[in-house]
């Protein structure tokens, strides 16, 4: 595994931290985090009952434009955008769909969309936003956490933003300052402030 | 009286019916017959001095006979919840490798199982894996979570246990009290596919635990034999319903080691099954109980032993 900065488990049950090791490094691999995990820090201990996952996000990746993934070529009378890349074809049909209505939006075949020049002339088409992947990355990145967080462990609290994130579980109520107490130290390790 | 051994046989669709005709000649039963694309497999019980005549058979058909411990038994894989966290990785594989050494695998994921101040068993739970053969337990990572909580999964189950989970087997076997049956340590939860050759022998480890308390309990059986062999009684139930050839389940009648799990309607079928006639003048309901099974509406036959019918077929 992983290509992270910085990755740690610790726990007291000496089994138990091989096996998390082992677990989380094939959770992000299965969820493809791993280039998006800078550092990651585990604490399980399952006496207390507790969890702690703390981290760092590599860079977050920018929205994704049409430029990014298709051509736009402009003729009198129409417009013509050649895909080169199907991936985020859906959300783009979806805004155009939106902005000139389906009737306007013409797709010939899978790698073609086009548009009348009289509709959608003036706008500046390859700077439109299609898609945002942050917004599912964090989700992803927090799914992967409750994925690796041993399954009774259903009281949790989660954060991340700016890069940073965290996930604290545990089966019992946790304690009001559980992110004082546990999470600020773990950082703290990683040569991070929260 | 010939021994009938638990074999697979694995070859071509192509004359596969030959094999069948010939198991059938021998004198032995088909538990279970799979037919994947082109490959046939079939589990059998088949009498001993006979295999090597099955294997010259098979020889031109490119078909193998290979002993298989766990044929004719049914297996429950019990894992704490249907989760993420333990499919399909540990509790599939584990059913499927079981499956491979001929047994019939059924897994019972339950509703609470997870957590160790939480976990529990309910009434369902507990009948459904009672009326398996043995119940694997798949389980997790940390020993305080194994020792907290498997008497509490453990509870009223009164088949054989096998316990798998992180901790090695000795650790396993100084936290579970009482003892269960069988043990594997160093399993837990694996994220995923069991493939490196550490992982496979660990597998291979649980086929023989659990074929090894398999034989622990035939060992017992044979000293007050059950009054029909299950497979035998299988086979009649088949020739005489003729409903069970239009189910389509995998296994419409499944063997276990003491009984059946016929797959029809218990309310329909139970006084069909019981006045089933075994041989001259003996009938189901003399030498099995008919039950109704808690898994679905199915029909449970648990064949009673001779020194309570006085009947041996």
């Amino acid at each position: 595994m992983p290509p992270l900065n910085y990755f740690v488990v610790e726990s007291p049950d000496e089994v138990g931290r091989d096996a998390y090791e082992r677990i989380a490094g094939d959770v992000l691999q299965d969820l493809d985090l791993i280039k998006v995990v800078d550092r990651l820090h585990i604490y399980v201990d399952p006496k207390v009952p507790i969890f702690v996952a703390a981290g760092v996000l590599r860079h977050m990746p920018r929205a994704i434009r049409v430029a990014d993934f298709a051509n736009v070529n402009r003729s009198e009378n129409e417009i013509v955008l050649d895909i080169g890349d199907e991936t985020y074809l859906a959300p783009l049909l979806q805004k155009l769909w939106i902005l000139y209505g389906k009737e306007n939006v013409e797709q010939p075949d899978r790698f073609t969309v086009v548009l009348p020049a009289g509709t959608a002339g003036e706008e500046d088409l390859e700077q439109m936003v299609v898609a945002d992947p942050s917004e599912t990355l964090y989700k992803d990145v927090i799914y992967a956490l409750q994925y690796i967080a041993p399954e009774g462990f259903k009281v949790r609290r989660q954060y991340i933003r700016d890069g940073k994130f965290y996930y604290v579980a545990s089966e019992d109520t946790l304690p009001v300052d559980i992110v004082e107490t546990m999470v600020v130290p773990i950082f703290e390790k990683m040569g991070v402030t929260l | 009286m010939t021994t009938l051994v638990p074999v697979t046989y694995k070859g071509g669709v192509y004359r596969h019916d030959e094999i069948m005709d010939l198991i059938d000649d021998l004198g032995g039963y088909i538990v279970q017959k799979h037919v994947m694309a082109q490959d046939v497999v079939l589990q059998s019980f088949v009498p001993r001095d006979d295999i090597d005549l099955i294997r010259q058979i098979a020889k031109p058909l490119a078909g193998e006979v290979v002993e298989a411990p766990l044929v004719g038994t049914e297996i429950a894989v019990v894992s704490p919840s249907l989760e993420i966290h333990h499919l399909p990785h540990t509790s599939c594989d584990i059913a499927e490798y079981l499956r491979r050494a001929g047994a019939k695998t059924n897994m019972v994921g339950l509703s609470r199982g997870f957590g160790k101040r939480i976990a529990n068993l309910n009434d369902e739970e507990r009948d459904v894996i009672n009326e398996h053969d043995l119940a694997v337990y798949v389980l997790g990572s940390f020993e305080e979570c194994i020792r907290q909580k498997f008497p509490v999964l453990r509870r009223g189950i009164h088949v054989p246990i096998v316990v798998t989970g992180a901790p090695d087997r000795e650790t396993l076997m100084r936290i579970i009290d009482p003892p269960v049956e069988g043990y594997v340590g160093g399993v837990g939860r694996i994220m995923h596919r069991f493939k490196r050759p550490e992982e496979l022998a660990k597998l291979d480890e649980l086929v023989d635990e659990v074929s090894r308390t398999l034989d622990a309990r035939r060992d017992e059986l044979a000293r007050d034999p059950l009054s029909v062999f299950p497979p035998r009684l299988m086979a009649i139930v088949e020739e005489q319903i003729h409903e069970v050839t239009m189910l389509t389940h995998p296994t419409p009648v499944t063997a276990q080691m003491e009984g059946l799990r016929v797959k029809l309607p218990y309310d329909l079928y139970a006084d069909a099954v019981r006045a089933l006639k075994v041989a001259d003048g003996v009938t189901v309901g003399d030498i099995a109980d008919v039950t109704p099974s808690r898994m679905r509406n199915y029909i449970l036959v648990r064949i009673k032993p001779f020194s309570e019918t006085r009947v041996l077929v």
